[in-house]
C-alpha cells in the first residue's frame, strides 16, 4: 500500500498543471526525515506547471517534516500552517511559496462542507 | 482595557504596553507587557535603584515606536528632595531596546543599586485577560554570563526572550543587576536590548528576518517620514480638520502590518495592541477607506489576501474555495488549534468586499496588471457568493458556523452575539442573512462585470453578473423592505422572516447601491432622523427599539467607520447635506479624541452629553477608525475617479471654512482638491 504522500505526490505529477499556482513560480524541496535517513521529494513549478521528482536537489524552499506528520498533511488530517507556527514543520528560503504551496494540500477527509439547509450538502 | 495609564509603542505586530513609569507588571486586568507574533514575551519588567521603586515626572509618546519616561526614586511626596533622575528611553522596532541615564544631581558622591525585575509567562494574545493556570509546555530560564535568556517550550513550539545589556551587568534567574558610583553631576548610561524569538529546530527564527520596516530608529523615523511626504497634503481654515488628517495619518503608518508571506510589503493591522494582525474585513475596508491617499495599502492587502484565499473545506476554519479569511494569528492557541485562526476564514463580508476593493483600486490607480494578475481570485470570489455562501439556495449570503466550538457565531461586522435580532429583542436561529452583505454582494457583481468587460476579455461573464445583479437587486427589494417603517429589514432568519429593526446597516446598502432610486429619500431621512442620529453620528440601532443601548456594542453605540460608509452612501445618492451632517457630526467627535477616533462611542444625543462619551472597552488606534477621516475628506469633497481624470464635486458645511487637499494620487499623475463650506445644516437639523 502506497503512503499519502506518495499518492500526493504522484497526483501531482500526473496532473501536471495545478491552478491555484498559475502565478507562482520556484522549486520547493520536501526533505522527510526519519532518524539517518531523508527522503526528498523535489516540486518544481513554471506558472502553474508541475513536475515531481525525488533529487536531492538546491531549491528556492525547503520544508523539513517528520514522514508521519507529512503523511497526515498530504491526506488532510494536519494542517500545514499551524504545523508551520508549531515548528513542527520547518522552512528554509523563500517563505512566500511555502503559503501558496500549502493551498494545494486536500482539506481535512471528515469536513462536511457548507449544507444547505433544505437540499443538503452545497458542493 | 486600561488605557488610563498606559502607554503603547510599536512596530509591525510587536508591541509594549506599561504603565507611566514604563513599569510591565501583568495581571488579567492590567494585561501590560512585551508582545510580539501575538506572544508576551516579557510579563514582568521592573526598575528599582537601591531597591526602590520609580516614580514617573513625566513620559512621551515621541513616535509611534518610542517613548520616553523621566523617573524619581520614592513615592511622589519626595519629589523635590529626589537628588537621582532616572531616564528610560525606549524604541521597538524588531526587537525592543530601552536606555537607561541616571542623573546624579547631588553634590556627594553616591553608589547605586540599579536592578530590573524581568520574568515572562509566554502568554497567547488570546489567554493575557485570564488566569493563566495550566500552561502546557514548560517555562525555562538561562543565566549567562553575558545574557539572560527566557524560554517557553511546548514540544517544538518554542518562543525566547533572550535579554542583553552593554554595559555588563550580573544576572540571575529573576533579572539582572548593576552596581555603579556616580561622582556629583555625574551620569550612567546602559542600553539593554529584548531580543523576541520564535524559535525553530536548529536555532533559525520561524520569521526569518522579516520585518516591516528598516528596525532601528532612524530607518522608523525615515520610514515614517516618507510615508506622510508621499500622502497627499491636507490645509484648512480651521486647524481640525488637518490635524485630525495628519493624527490619521501617523497611525495608519504604526498600524501597518507585514506578514510573513509578503516579503516585507505592509497591509493595514485592524487595531492597537490587540488586533496588530491581518484582518480580511478590517484591512479592505480601511483600504477603501484610505484609496485616495494611500492606494499603495490596497495593493498589497489584495495580494495577501489573495494567497490566503481559501481553496479547500475546513470545517474548523469555516474554510470554503474561494472564501476570504478573517483573521490571521500566530501564537500558541492557533499553532496548537485550540483557536482556529491559521487562518480562520469565518466571515462572509471579506469576500465580495475583496471584489469591490480591486474593482476601486484600479478606478482610482489605472494599475490593471493588477486587475489582470488577480483574476482568477475574483472569479473564485464570486463564485463562492453564488454557492458555499448561499445556505438556503434562494439567492442570498447566509451564514452558520461550522466549528461550533471556537468559530465566530455572527459573521457580518457587527459580530457581538446579540447583534441581530427581531424587533421583539429575541435572536434569531441560523443560518442568518445580514443586509449589508446583501449590498456587497451587489456590489461585488456590478464591479466584477466591469472588469470582466474591460479587463479579463470575457463579455458573456460580465453580461451574466450584470443580469445576477439586476436579479439580486429586484429580490433584494422585495424581501427586505419593511413596509410600514420604510425601511430595509437588519436580516432575515431561515424562514424568510425580517429582522425589522432599524439599524445603521441601510446607510451600507447606499454605498452598494442597491437600493432603488424612489426609496433612497425615505434610507436617507432615517439615516439623518432622531431615531438614528444622535447628532455626533448614526447609532448602530436606533433608539425605540427593545434591544437598543446607548453603549451596546453592536446595539446602539456609534462607530465612526460605519458613519463614514454611511456618508459615502449618502453622496451616491445625491444627499450631500445630509452627508456632510454626518461627516461634520464625526469630525466634531474627532476633536475630543485629539484626532483619534475611537472605535465606538456611546450613542447618546449630543445635546445630553456635550461630549462622544468613549465605549468602554473601546480598541484605539483602530484601522478603520483611523481611515474614517480620510473617506469623510473624499465624501465631503465629493472626490471620484471619472474617465481617467479626478471629479471634485464639494458639499461642505459653512462651519469647515475652506480645505485643500493636495497631490491627490491616481492615474491622472497627481492633482489638488480645493473647497470652501457653503451647507447650512442647520436647516437640516431642525
Amino acid at each position: 500500500m502506497v503512503d499519502a504522500t506518495t499518492r500526493f505526490f504522484e497526483d501531482l505529477d500526473r496532473r501536471g498543471y495545478e491552478p491555484l499556482l498559475a502565478k507562482t513560480s520556484g522549486t520547493v524541496r520536501f526533505d522527510l526525515h526519519e532518524g539517518a535517513q531523508t527522503r526528498h521529494w523535489l516540486l518544481a513549478i513554471d506558472h502553474g506547471r508541475l513536475d515531481v521528482t525525488q533529487e536531492d536537489r538546491e531549491a528556492d524552499t525547503v520544508i523539513g517534516a517528520s514522514p508521519v506528520l507529512f503523511d497526515d498533511i498530504a491526506d488532510g488530517r494536519e494542517h500545514g500552517l499551524a504545523a508551520l507556527l508549531r515548528g513542527d514543520m520547518t522552512v528554509t528560503g523563500d517563505a512566500r511559496l511555502v503559503v501558496q504551496v500549502e493551498r494545494i494540500f486536500p482539506g481535512s477527509p471528515d469536513a462536511r462542507g457548507p449544507r444547505r439547509r433544505f437540499a443538503g450538502e452545497v458542493h | 482595557m486600561g488605557q488610563g495609564n498606559t502607554v503603547r509603542i510599536l512596530d509591525g505586530n510587536t508591541f509594549v504596553v506599561c504603565e507611566d513609569t514604563g513599569d510591565i507588571e501583568a495581571t488579567p486586568s492590567e494585561p501590560t507587557g512585551l508582545f510580539s507574533i501575538d506572544t508576551r514575551f516579557l510579563s514582568t519588567w521592573v526598575l528599582s535603584v537601591n531597591g526602590e521603586r520609580l516614580n514617573s515626572l513625566s513620559y512621551d509618546d515621541l513616535q509611534y515606536f518610542e517613548s520616553r519616561f523621566f523617573l524619581v526614586p520614592g513615592m511622589a511626596t519626595h519629589y523635590v528632595d529626589a537628588k537621582l533622575s532616572i531616564i528610560r528611553e525606549r524604541v521597538v522596532g524588531g526587537s525592543f531596546r530601552e536606555q537607561l541615564t541616571i542623573l546624579n544631581h547631588d553634590e556627594k558622591a553616591v553608589d547605586l543599586e540599579v536592578r530590573m525585575d524581568a520574568a515572562s509567562d509566554f502568554a497567547d494574545l488570546f489567554q493575557v485577560k485570564d488566569e493563566i493556570l495550566n500552561k502546557k509546555g514548560e517555562i525555562y530560564t538561562e543565566v549567562e554570563a553575558d545574557k539572560l535568556r527566557l524560554g517557553y517550550r511546548r514540544g517544538n513550539f518554542r518562543r525566547e526572550t533572550i535579554i542583553s545589556s552593554s554595559v555588563s551587568a550580573r544576572y540571575d534567574s529573576r533579572g539582572f543587576a548593576y552596581t555603579i558610583h556616580l561622582e556629583p553631576n555625574q551620569q550612567w548610561e546602559a542600553t539593554i536590548d529584548v531580543q523576541t524569538r520564535a524559535v525553530g529546530p536548529g536555532d533559525r527564527d520561524l520569521r526569518m528576518g522579516l520585518r516591516a520596516h528598516g528596525g532601528e530608529r532612524l530607518a522608523l523615523q525615515h520610514d515614517l517620514e516618507q510615508w506622510i511626504a508621499d500622502a497627499p497634503k491636507v490645509n484648512s481654515e480651521h486647524g481640525r480638520v488637518a490635524s485630525t488628517y495628519r493624527r490619521s495619518l501617523i497611525d495608519l503608518a504604526a498600524l501597518r502590518f507585514s506578514p510573513l508571506s509578503l516579503g516585507g510589503a505592509t497591509l493595514p493591522a485592524a487595531g492597537l495592541p490587540w488586533f496588530m494582525t491581518m484582518f480580511g474585513r478590517d484591512s479592505i475596508l480601511t483600504c477603501l477607506q484610505t484609496l485616495p491617499f494611500t492606494p499603495q495599502l490596497s495593493k498589497t492587502t489584495l495580494r495577501i489576501l489573495a494567497s490566503l484565499q481559501g481553496s479547500r473545506f475546513d470545517d474548523f476554519r469555516d474554510e470554503d474555495p474561494g472564501r476570504i479569511l478573517h483573521e490571521m494569528r500566530y501564537g500558541e492557541t492557533a499553532a496548537f488549534e485550540e483557536q482556529p485562526h491559521s487562518p480562520y476564514y469565518g466571515s462572509v463580508d471579506a469576500t465580495p468586499l475583496f471584489v469591490v476593493l480591486l474593482d476601486e483600486y484600479e478606478r482610482w490607480t489605472g494599475d490593471v496588471a493588477l486587475v489582470k494578475e488577480l483574476e482568477q481570485e475574483s472569479r473564485a470570489a464570486l463564485r463562492w457568493i453564488d454557492s458555499y455562501a448561499d445556505l438556503i439556495g434562494n439567492g442570498y449570503i447566509w451564514y452558520e458556523r461550522r466549528n461550533t466550538e471556537t468559530g465566530l457565531e455572527n459573521q457580518c461586522w457587527k459580530d457581538s452575539w446579540d447583534s441581530i435580532s427581531y424587533s421583539d429583542g429575541t435572536l434569531p436561529p441560523f443560518p442568518r442573512a445580514t443586509c449589508e452583505v446583501q449590498g456587497y454582494a451587489y456590489d461585488a457583481k456590478v464591479r466584477g462585470a466591469r472588469m470582466a468587460r474591460e479587463f479579463w476579455g470575457d463579455p458573456e461573464f460580465a453580461a451574466q453578473l450584470e443580469r445576477e445583479a439586476a436579479e439580486l437587486k429586484e429580490r433584494f427589494n422585495r424581501d427586505w423592505w419593511v413596509a410600514d417603517g420604510g425601511y430595509y429589514a437588519l436580516a432575515l432568519d431561515p424562514d424568510g422572516r425580517q429582522c425589522d429593526v432599524l439599524s445603521s446597516n441601510i446607510g451600507h446598502l447606499l454605498w452598494s447601491g442597491i437600493v432603488l432610486p424612489e426609496r433612497a429619500e425615505q434610507i436617507a431621512q432615517h439615516l439623518v432622523g432622531p431615531r438614528l442620529f444622535s447628532g455626533w453620528g448614526v447609532r448602530t440601532l436606533a433608539e425605540g427599539e427593545t434591544r437598543y443601548n446607548p453603549i451596546g456594542y453592536h446595539n446602539g453605540t456609534i462607530w465612526p467607520f460605519d458613519n463614514s460608509f454611511i456618508a459615502w452612501g449618502l453622496r451616491r445618492y445625491g444627499f450631500g447635506e445630509e452627508a456632510a451632517t454626518i461627516a461634520n457630526g464625526i469630525l466634531d467627535a474627532a476633536t475630543y479624541f485629539d484626532g483619534r477616533l475611537p472605535e465606538a462611542f456611546g450613542g447618546y444625543p449630543r445635546e445630553l452629553t456635550k461630549f462622544p462619551v468613549e465605549y468602554p472597552t473601546a480598541c484605539s488606534p483602530q484601522a478603520w477608525s483611523t481611515g474614517t477621516p480620510l473617506l469623510l475628506l473624499r465624501t465631503m469633497l465629493g472626490l471620484e475617479p471619472h474617465e481617467g481624470h479626478l471629479a471634485v464635486e464639494p458639499r461642505l458645511p459653512v462651519g469647515m471654512g475652506r480645505i485643500e487637499v493636495l497631490d491627490i494620487p491616481g492615474r491622472w499623475g497627481r492633482v489638488d482638491a480645493f473647497a470652501r463650506g457653503r451647507l447650512d445644516l442647520h436647516s437640516l437639523a431642525d
